[in-house]
């Protein structure tokens, strides 16, 4: 380790980001005692980040490419407001290598890695490069396209079946063979050729290790900008739909002590070789036997870091500032333990009756879970009108326990104290999950949604008693407007208005 | 006595209020006797005790005065009430139901990226006539049926609210 510099304490931060992700960065920042900086764009005038900011600048139109995406605007009130850093949260700016270097450039520090080490991890060829050279292991495969079918044969033999073929050219399933048995491999790679030559006018292939079941597992990790860096444990997130995470865990259900060491070390061996500074996170691809690849890194905090802040006990967006001012790591890695489970619902706006389709809208009445083991990370409030123009994630459900199963129960729990009238949202889908054996047994990977359609379609069958009680409270309410509806009237009797003006006027009013 | 003929899915069904005092309601649906004890909690929530079970039900008006949007946790229900006047407007609004014309509007709130079609333009059944974006996600709406676009609501950039009227496809007046 080199010299220490001095810390420079940062006062001040804008952040550059809205919804659950700005209100969890100024909530580490108020207990710190930093005063904190929001933007917003028209939409989110009546936005909870804005009213808990000490000071809050309107950027620009609804649309995030001008507002939420405007680095010079936002650059612009950073200096305006004396921001000393900027903390960029994920989604927009967050992985924008051109924004961290204007930000130094600026004078201001980006809460994150430097530009060079955004850029190295974002583009997969130079990461996956950076890690082989650092001995983390990635998915087999090869680099050069391949036109011969002698080599291809010694490629595939010395990868090990199953394999994945695809054209270099390709695209949309065209050239692409899974080879699992032997005698598959020649008649396959010249199908693939023909099909790819078809396709493309180019028979050039592409050969992968084939991951079968593959679950996705991430580790958190930590650096100080003095070279140390430890890894805060791994993050199960393989129930995924359409790519988008759904349930996150710490632990993995599949993990065991020696693989996490080693997928551990690797992790902090690839942040290492990143020259990383501040929260990050590796993604590896892992199949049933736990043979583990590196998949690539995220230059960010992630919207599932506070399971791991619950198990390990340590405020991710904390460290993340003090590391930005210069302080060096606070642990090693023998001071961190995972401590009992914890599991995260990401709850959306979305009709999960009706293709998870987006439902923004006004939100007419909300309660939240509490109790014992549950972190609500939210932003939305009774009269918000959730916009059209962002992500459908409004909340973040948090549970901790001291084993998994009680977590599931207590996730359960918390799922159905959870009430959000107004939109349509993924909460009971995700009860749905907890209740799926596959999740509750904790043998599932990222094929589980696709694998359990049909149970987490929720045909159960409503019976004609829950048919009833929806139509008695239809009845109740219905008959209660017919009876206000008549009580407006005495009072205008002795008026002389003719019975059929009533009626008239009645009609006017209520239009029933 | 209070009576009301509902529409639940494709089950009508009569409603009777036999009793009542305060929370305590007596009812049949159908020829089956409900005893409930029911309390309007917030402005759309009912909780309703039956047979010792709790129950937590949703009711939201809709745009339409007859028509409830009603939820219990795990179940949506669209509830209409069904009277003289509703089945007078049902027949009037019957013109879309036998195919040869379609009214799409919009499902949710959202954006105008597309407008695919113009005023007096034919289209096929499920050609798609305007697509929408929400929360980073684009839908496309497509047409129900073959005919002749008799409106266009919308222009492209424009912002929708649910259930707003977006595209009228009418009869081809050339095929019979």
């Amino acid at each position: 380790m080199g010299k220490i510099d001095n810390p420079v304490r940062i006062k001040k931060i804008l952040v550059a980001n809205r919804g659950e992700i700005a209100v969890r960065i100024m909530r580490s920042c108020r207990e710190m005692g930093i005063e904190t900086v929001a933007v917003y764009s028209d939409a989110d005038r009546s936005s909870l980040h804005v009213r808990y900011a000490n000071e809050a600048y309107h950027i620009g139109p609804s649309a995030s490419s001008e507002s939420y995406l405007r680095m010079e605007k936002i650059l612009e009130v950073a200096l305006k407001s004396g921001a000393d850093a900027i903390h960029p949260g994920y989604g927009f700016l967050s992985e924008n290598s051109m924004f961290a270097r204007k930000c130094t450039e600026a004078g201001i520090k980006f809460i994150g890695p430097s530009a060079e080490s955004i850029e190295a991890m974002g583009d997969k060829i130079s990461a996956r490069k950076r890690m082989i050279a650092a001995g983390v292991p990635v998915v087999p495969g090869t680099t050069e396209k391949i036109v011969d079918e002698e080599e291809a044969i010694r490629i595939i033999r010395g990868i090990g079946l199953p394999v994945m073929i695809k054209a270099s050219a390709g695209g949309g399933g065209k050239g692409m063979r899974l080879v699992k048995k032997e005698e598959d491999i020649k008649p396959s790679i010249r199908s693939a050729k023909s099909e790819a030559k078809t396709a493309f006018g180019d028979d050039a292939l592409y050969i992968e290790k084939y991951i079968e079941s593959p679950h996705h597992i991430e580790f958190q990790v930590l650096a100080d900008r003095y070279g140390d860096a430890v890894h805060l444990f791994e993050r199960e997130c393989s129930v995924q739909r359409r790519h988008q995470k759904v349930i996150e865990e710490t632990p993995s259900p599949i993990m065991t002590p020696e693989v996490r060491e080693k997928m551990g070390a690797c992790a902090v061996a690839a942040t290492k070789a990143a020259n990383y500074e501040g929260a990050g996170t590796i993604e590896f691809i892992v199949d049933d036997q736990l043979n583990f690849y590196f998949l690539e890194m995220n230059t960010r905090l992630q919207v599932e870091h506070p399971i791991t802040e619950r198990v390990v006990g340590v405020d991710l967006v904390r460290e993340q500032i003090r590391v930005a001012e210069g302080f060096p790591l606070p642990f090693k890695q023998k001071d961190l333990k995972m401590n009992g489970h914890s599991m995260e619902c990401r709850i959306y706006a979305e009709d999960t009756d009706n293709n998870f389709m987006p439902n923004p809208g006004k939100i007419t009445h909300i309660t939240e879970p509490m109790g014992l083991g549950v972190r609500c990370d939210g932003y939305i409030h009774e009269g918000y009108t959730i916009p059209i123009y962002y992500d459908p994630m409004i909340s973040k459900l948090i549970i901790w326990g001291r084993t998994r199963e009680e977590v599931i129960e207590r996730m359960r729990r918390a799922l159905f104290e959870y009430k959000i009238s107004g939109v349509k949202t993924s909460i009971k889908y995700l009860l749905k999950i907890m209740e799926t054996p596959d999740f509750r047994n904790g043998t599932y990977n990222t094929h589980f949604i696709e694998k359990n359609e049909e149970f987490l379609s929720n045909k159960i069958n409503c019976d004609k008693h829950c048919e009833d009680i929806a139509l008695i409270a239809a009845f109740i309410e219905h008959s209660s407007r017919l009876q206000k509806a008549k009580e407006v009237i005495p009072h205008e009797r002795g008026h002389g208005l003719k019975g059929w003006l009533h009626r008239g006027r009645r009609a006017g009013m209520m239009r029933l | 006595m209070m009576q009301l003929e509902l529409k639940v899915n494709d089950r009508n069904a009569i409603v009777k209020e036999i009793r009542r005092k305060g929370n305590l309601v007596t009812l049949s649906v159908d020829n089956k006797i409900y005893e409930v004890d029911i309390d309007k909690v917030s402005g759309e929530e009912y909780s309703i005790l039956s047979e010792g079970k709790s129950h937590n039900v949703e009711v939201i008006p809709t745009d339409d005065p007859k028509v409830y949007r009603v939820n219990t946790i795990f179940f949506a229900f669209d509830v209409s009430v069904n009277d003289a006047e509703a089945r007078y407007m049902q027949k009037r609004k019957k013109k879309d139901a036998d195919g040869t014309t379609d009214t799409i509007k919009s499902p949710m709130p959202g954006k105008v990226v597309k407008v695919l079609v113009q005023k007096g333009e034919h289209v096929e059944k499920g050609q798609t006539v305007v697509v929408l974006s929400a929360m980073k996600m684009e839908s496309e709406y497509k047409a129900g049926c073959d005919g002749v676009v008799s409106k266009v609501a919308v222009k492209e950039g424009d912002t929708v609210d649910g259930n707003q009227l977006l595209v009228i496809i009418g009869k081809d007046a050339k095929k019979k």
